[in-house]
């Protein structure tokens, strides 16, 4: 057969390809075909979006037994995980870290969280909304944040790192909507560990005091995960 | 019910490690991927071993979900069925050494589908009503009960190569009638 030689018989193989009718050779020669041409790619993700909706409206949703929900977190959550560095004595550091100026790059969509988040915090407000969520992935020290409610008119959130009993320590001003990422000093990063994470409302330029003088909107203990 | 933004936010949610959306994303999805589980599987117990199997690749797999790019049950539902083939195969395996099929695509690749809009589901039924009958089951088939050409040339008492054909002439008339 010389389907190889039509190019309308790729919509026929990425099909064969997303339903796994390939060999083992011809899906592996395929799949480096599908790396190589965006075309083809793109012709393997739209078979995947409508078979994938023909299932979603054929087969009928089952509700599984409860033991399975339990086994699931079981295995991802239960193992208690030994605290990937210790944390030294800090305090006194925070001081110095007042001075440091802080920015949050926006990150737009499509930009990947963090790979292998250590700590995660959600930040809820009084009702319980929350408010902002927040990992920290420490191979790359970055803070990555997805706040989910934009500042009124002429205001800015900013957000606090509190640890004990020390002053609050400014992280930055929260991007409106859109997921961010934020390098932290490896001083504020090793401060996470047992802290809380906090917003306040303030001018659009952030606090003239470097302590939160609007009211603190949101708060959240900082998860070891 | 849960809209197409909630179960994206829950899915990058997951990918910071929260546990709260992780039990919403399982709460609100996991009945379907249940569903699929059994259809493809036809074996209840195997179906519960998979749906774990299932979570705990959406759970480590979040990271590379990037919202925008499939849809986020798309990549559910994918990574479901492809998890409960893979397994299916891995049975017949044990009978049938020399079965040469494939493992399943990836589930995230990275070219932008569309996105599907409200009413895209019906329109999907109704090009595979534009399939004859016993066509558009066989595409079904592939899909939904991990047919390989084998099995439906089997089922549908026809050579292999004669069976190849008329899946291949269906899919292409499907992708004409799906993006016209």
């Amino acid at each position: 057969m010389s389907e190889e030689a039509l190019p309308e018989d790729d919509r026929a193989r990425a099909a064969e390809y997303v339903l796994g009718l390939m060999s083992k050779d011809e899906a592996a020669a395929f799949a480096e075909r599908v790396q190589r041409d965006a075309d083809l790619a793109t012709l393997v993700a739209r078979w995947q979006e409508d078979f994938a909706t023909m299932a979603d409206e054929t087969v009928e949703a089952v509700q599984p037994p409860v033991r399975v929900r339990r086994k699931i977190e079981a295995r991802l959550f239960d193992e208690t995980k030994t605290p990937r560095w210790l944390i030294p004595g800090i305090t006194g550091l925070l001081a110095g870290v007042l001075a440091l100026v802080l920015l949050f790059v926006p990150v737009g969509t499509g930009v990947l969280p963090p790979v292998d988040p250590v700590y995660h915090a959600d930040l809820a407000g009084e009702d319980g909304t929350i408010i902002l969520a927040a990992g920290y992935d420490d191979t790359t020290g970055e803070l990555y944040v997805i706040p989910s409610l934009a500042p009124q008119e002429g205001t800015a959130h900013e957000l606090w790192l509190i640890e004990g009993d020390n002053p609050p320590v400014s992280l930055g001003l929260l991007p409106e909507t859109d997921p961010a990422r934020l390098l932290l000093s490896p001083d504020v990063a090793q401060s996470l560990e047992g802290g809380v994470l906090a917003v306040s409302v303030e001018p659009p330029t952030g606090s003239p005091t470097g302590a939160p003088t609007g009211p603190v909107i949101a708060s959240g203990e900082i998860v070891t995960l | 019910m849960a809209t197409r933004e909630d179960i994206e936010t829950w899915i990058a949610r997951c990918a910071l490690g929260d546990r709260r959306a992780f039990q919403n994303l399982y709460d609100n999805t996991s009945a379907k991927l249940f569903g699929i589980a059994l259809r493809v599987l036809k074996d209840r117990a195997e179906a519960e071993d998979a749906l774990q199997e299932i979570f705990v690749k959406i759970w480590h797999g979040s990271k590379k979900y990037t919202a925008g790019k499939a849809s986020p049950m798309t990549w559910l539902i994918t990574i479901a069925r492809n998890h409960s083939i893979d397994r299916l195969r891995a049975r017949r395996d044990d009978h049938d050494g020399d079965d040469k099929i494939a493992a399943m695509a990836d589930a995230s690749p990275g070219a932008e589908a569309r996105v599907v809009a409200m009413g895209e589901a019906r329109r999907i039924e109704e090009c595979f009503d534009t399939l004859e009958e016993d066509r558009a089951s066989a595409v079904r088939a592939a899909y939904l009960d991990g047919e390989t050409y084998a099995d439906l040339a089997e089922r549908f008492n026809v050579p292999l190569n004669t069976m190849r054909t008329w899946l291949r002439r269906s899919l292409i008339k499907l992708r004409e009638c799906l993006e016209p």
